[in-house]
């Protein structure tokens, strides 16, 4: 019996072109990675490098122009986009820079929506569970405008985790937040990853928050310039 | 910068925003329905003004008892007007041994200038004109009464005259009455038999058409001539006082449809202007941070509106002058014939009105947006503060309330729909808190997708508010017009059904009462309704001669100088309703008289006051005890006095019957009236026709124009829905990548809408109800209307549909949404 974790996403070749007012721009160009159940793995790179894109493609929110990505055994580019849905709702969690908290519903509600697209009949019972293990039990009934952007963003993580996903996806998880809360932030989801054994991919312009993380690339032009391990 | 140069480049760059394409857009149809109804409205009204000059003959003319004085006739050639002169008297026409009493008209060969002369002969019917000299046309009752045909000849003012034809129909100077059986002839041939001689008792008519301008020109000069003893001007409006009533309900129909199409484009504006300045707020809060006053921020936004608005309305206008045009084309088969030209007023207003609205409703908004504080660049909460009252919001209402009075043309009219409007208005914002308020205390154990519907709606609590209100005033305007206006026309045909009275008998003899019923019921008549009828005058009121009282009322002295039609009842009389006093009691002391509402206001009468009359050789002296209001458009036979029968069956009078004969009983009735020589019968068929086809005529025009307004209100549900496509966008992105299923957003958002379309449909029947039921009796007068409720249940269900499927329309693009969306926003 081999000890080799499973490969959670696999990716090979992929390229991605968009063609705009001035032709055709390369966005992605044959890029390959392979991450294990449980590793935290990190995309860095400069503005326009392609790591949101690569995200986007990782998460299957799009599809490759060429290449294959294999999430959780799923051949993504085989699937439509309705197969892909379904996919995100059971396997995949996001964290976002903006948050993306919908401002006339309470923390609670925010956190149940993802279950609730499940129809999850548990669904408030999990949210407040959620929500103490980020620390704002206190505050579900809070509405986002009433709470920081560091309280608002742990309540990104909370929705992000409460259903139980294997890949947890954070797109600059601290890039709206001061350094210190950043860096609670950051070890909430560090934490959270650890305890639920979830696969954690994070796209950061952050040095030190790329270095907490297992494995890193980074990304130049659309293509992957350099690897490195922790 | 100079401000406009950087108002026009704001535009130029956010021209690509949808909230400020539908702005224009909703700009566009408001200019649009407001223009094509109005114009249609203008043109259908004039339309209608020109069946009044059918009547006529004519678009104006004098009637009087001699001939008419030669400076109208050459002030009416300097305008450049046709013209036509005419005469009618009775006169005895002699044939085979007959003899008949003829109500003869004598007119040139211009005759008539409008509407048709209908002839037969041979078989065929034509269109014709005054007959020649030495023939005359004969109707068919006096074909019939004489024994003759076309081509016989007959003795008429003592000249043989040949008839040329059958007379089938005849512009017949508003009056709709034939007392007796018509004839036309020649004029030069009644001047030449002295038919119109001194002691004639020739009525004379000068008759003249033209464009409206000229016609209006010769009216305002008409008007300061001091017009012969006995002559009056002859205009479409004046044409018999039940045709007015038929005309003047046309008109309150019109406008009504013409002014719901103009509130459904406010509401329209009013949303895409509240979703544009909701877009522009961070933007303003940049500006108002980075140091730009307040003032040059206001005139930035204005300067911006009005460099979209201007043109916008500009092309609206020309827009509207062209699907005016068109809208004509299908529309003047009703009005065949009349020639209207394209009047650029309404156009023209309704630009103006277009951007009233637009200021109205968009800078309320506007100006609050102009207001934002510099900090809600930091958190945007702080942009979102509402107050509790804003007196600003008022302006909306004012300008609604403008528009209702400039479009309705009644304050009347005005005042209960704007009442209506207001009551659904309430009622709609306060159904959908309610839901709201049950949405987050009674959804979380809904059905999930019901709950994602009912969490949508939350989510946008303010728009979802105004989106029910305005979804329902909409859905009521809707419903006004495509079920409550309908079943109003049904409510005034029904008015007059089949049976409707069509012949009344005057001077119908107490022996006589008797044998005449078994006559009528030999022929088939029904409907025999018999009255009596005394010739009077009034001498005094409260024992002063009427020779020396002054009235206000110029009528009043007129009246005076008439003689009076009196008649009695024990019961109150149909189509009459005591406003004050009491109706007569079971034979009061004194002689007592019921006066209509018109006298008492004319010789402002009292209750109590002493009314003296001479009956012939009889007086009476009677108190007034009631007044009543009557309702002259009923077809039965109504006076403004009525006296106690105790008292007045002494006074010498004879009998009026009303009743109702199918057509084609001209025979009979030849008959009847050779046996009854001293009556006299008058048929009301043509009176009776005109209406019905004037209601008709409405009823098309009504639906024609109910179809543009039907198109600008679902195009104002489509803008209304769209308001809230933005954030729907966003939301649909997270949902999407969250995992949900597109068919989960499409059911959920069915929910969303389905129930938005229930709050609006219920509250607007029960707003259309209401308003049904207050316009029908307030003012169409239609007695014991209900508004058809079953239908407007029906039509409730089917806009809760109709909200759902453009809702789920609205979003089919918004389900697409990539879910990439989010992760490029950050």
């Amino acid at each position: 019996m081999s000890n080799t974790p499973r490969l959670v996403l696999d990716v090979r070749d992929v390229s991605k072109s968009v063609h705009g007012p001035e032709g055709r721009l390369d966005i992605l160009d044959g890029v390959g990675l392979q991450v294990a159940e449980g590793e935290s793995f990190a995309i860095v790179g400069a503005s326009g490098s392609g790591k949101t894109t690569l995200l986007g493609l990782l998460a299957g929110l799009d599809t490759p122009s060429t290449g294959s990505i294999r999430l959780a055994d799923h051949a993504l580019e085989s699937m439509d986009e309705e197969a892909r849905a379904d996919l995100r709702r059971r396997l995949v969690g996001f964290v976002f820079q903006s948050f993306h908290l919908l401002p006339a519903l309470s923390a609670e509600e925010n956190v149940m929506l993802p279950l609730e697209l499940e129809g999850d009949t548990q669904a408030r019972a999990k949210a407040r569970a959620a929500l103490e293990a980020v620390g704002l039990a206190a505050r579900r009934r809070h509405y986002p405008a009433q709470l920081s952007g560091g309280e608002q963003q742990r309540v990104a993580i909370a929705r992000a985790f409460v259903h139980g996903p294997r890949l947890l996806f954070a797109d600059e998880p601290t890039g709206n937040l001061d350094q210190r809360t950043g860096h609670h932030v950051t070890d909430l989801l560090f934490a959270l990853n650890r305890d639920h054994r979830t696969t954690l991919v994070l796209v950061t312009h952050d040095v030190q928050l790329a270095a907490r993380c297992g494995r890193r690339i980074e990304l130049q032009e659309g293509r992957v310039v350099a690897e490195a391990r922790a | 910068m100079n401000l406009l140069r950087l108002a026009l480049r704001n535009l130029r760059r956010e021209w690509r925003l949808p909230e400020l394409r539908t702005l224009a857009g909703s700009l566009l149809l408001a200019v649009l329905a407001m223009g094509v109804v109005a114009t249609l409205a203008a043109r259908v009204e004039r339309g209608i003004l020109a069946s009044a000059a059918e009547l006529i003959g004519g678009d104006i003319g004098i009637s009087a008892p001699q001939t008419v004085p030669p400076a109208f006739v050459a002030e009416a050639r300097r305008d450049g007007l046709a013209i036509a002169h005419a005469a009618g008297f009775p006169s005895v026409a002699f044939a085979h041994g007959h003899s008949q009493l003829l109500d003869v008209e004598a007119t040139d060969d211009a005759y008539p200038l409008r509407g048709k002369l209908v002839l037969a002969a041979a078989g065929h019917e034509r269109n014709g004109h005054g007959p020649a000299v030495g023939t005359v046309y004969l109707d068919h009752r006096a074909l019939v009464a004489l024994s003759l045909q076309p081509g016989d000849t007959l003795q008429l003012g003592g000249k043989e005259l040949r008839i040329a034809a059958e007379l089938v129909q005849q512009p017949d100077g508003g009056a709709l009455v034939a007392l007796a059986p018509r004839a036309l002839m020649s004029l030069a041939d009644a001047e030449q038999s002295g038919l119109l001689g001194i002691g004639s008792r020739a009525h004379h008519r000068l008759l003249l058409a033209g464009a409206p301008h000229a016609v209006q020109r010769w009216r305002t000069w008409a008007e300061r001539q001091t017009l012969p003893q006995g002559a009056e001007l002859v205009t479409p409006e004046q044409t018999q006082e039940r045709m007015r009533t038929a005309f003047d309900r046309a008109g309150a129909f019109l406008h009504l449809t013409s002014l719901l199409a103009a509130l459904l484009a406010g509401v329209a504006i009013a949303l895409s202007s509240q979703r544009y300045a909701r877009r522009k707020t961070p933007e303003v809060a940049l500006l108002r941070a980075l140091g730009t006053p307040h003032r040059r921020v206001l005139g930035l936004l204005l300067l911006t509106l009005a460099a979209l608005a201007l043109p916008t309305a500009l092309i609206g206008a020309l827009l509207t002058l062209g699907a005016a045009q068109l809208a004509w084309h299908f529309a003047s088969v009703l009005f065949g014939g009349i020639p209207t030209e394209l009047p650029l007023l309404p156009v023209l207003g309704a630009g103006m009105m277009g951007l009233a609205v637009l200021a109205g409703f968009a800078l309320p908004p506007l100006l609050r947006l102009a207001e934002v504080a510099p900090v809600a660049v930091f958190r945007q909460s702080l942009a979102r503060r509402v107050r509790r009252f804003d007196a600003l919001y008022l302006l909306p209402a004012l300008v609604a309330l403008a528009l209702i009075w400039s479009q309705s043309g009644s304050l009347k009219l005005a005042a209960i729909l704007a009442a209506s409007l207001a009551g659904v208005a309430l009622v709609a914002a306060l159904l959908a808190s309610l839901l709201l308020w049950l949405a987050r205390h009674v959804a979380p154990g809904a059905h999930p997708a019901l709950r994602l519907g009912l969490a949508a709606l939350a989510r946008r609590r303010g728009l979802s508010v105004v989106q029910a209100t305005a979804l329902a005033l909409g859905l009521t305007a809707l419903l006004l017009l495509s079920v409550v206006a309908p079943a109003l026309l049904d409510g005034w045909r029904r008015e007059l059904p089949v049976d409707t009275p069509n012949w009344f008998a005057l001077n119908l003899q107490d022996e006589q009462r008797n044998n005449f019923t078994h006559a009528l019921a030999r022929i088939g008549a029904d409907q025999l309704n018999m009255m009596p009828l005394a010739v009077g005058k009034l001498t005094a009121i409260n024992g002063r001669p009427v020779d020396d009282l002054h009235f206000s009322d110029p009528r009043a002295k007129e009246s005076a100088d008439r003689q009076l039609r009196l008649s009695w009842a024990d019961a109150l009389p149909p189509a009459n309703l005591v406003v004050s006093g009491q109706w007569f009691g079971a034979r009061p002391a004194q002689a007592e008289v019921s006066a209509d509402r018109m006298w008492r206001d004319m010789f402002a009468l009292k209750l109590g006051d002493t009314m003296s009359f001479d009956v012939g050789e009889g007086h009476i002296d009677a108190k007034v005890t009631s007044f009543r209001q009557v309702d002259w458009s009923s077809f039965r036979v109504n006076f403004f006095l009525l006296l106690d029968p105790a008292h007045a069956e002494a006074l010498p009078h004879t009998w009026l019957a009303s009743f109702h004969l199918p057509q084609g009983h001209a025979q009979a009735m030849a008959q009847l009236s050779r046996d009854y020589s001293n009556l006299s019968l008058v048929d009301v068929d043509d009176l009776l026709a005109r209406i019905r086809q004037i209601v008709d005529r409405v009823g098309d025009a009504v639906r024609w124009i109910l179809a543009f307004s039907l198109l600008a209100g679902a195009l104002v549900l489509a803008a209304s829905l769209a308001a809230s496509a933005a954030e729907r966008r966003h939301e649909a992105a997270l949902l999407r990548t969250l995992g949900a299923r597109r068919a989960q957003l499409r059911v959920a958002a069915a929910c969303e809408f389905a129930l938005l379309g229930l709050i609006a449909g219920l509250t607007a029947v029960l707003g259309s109800a209401g308003a049904g039921l207050w316009l029908g009796h307030a003012v169409f007068h239609i007695d014991n209307f209900v508004p058809p409720l079953a239908p407007l249940m029906l039509g409730a269900l089917g806009c809760a549909f109709v909200v759902m499927l453009l809702g789920l329309a609205g979003t089919r693009k918004v389900v697409r949404t990539s879910p990439m969306r989010l992760l490029r926003e950050g």
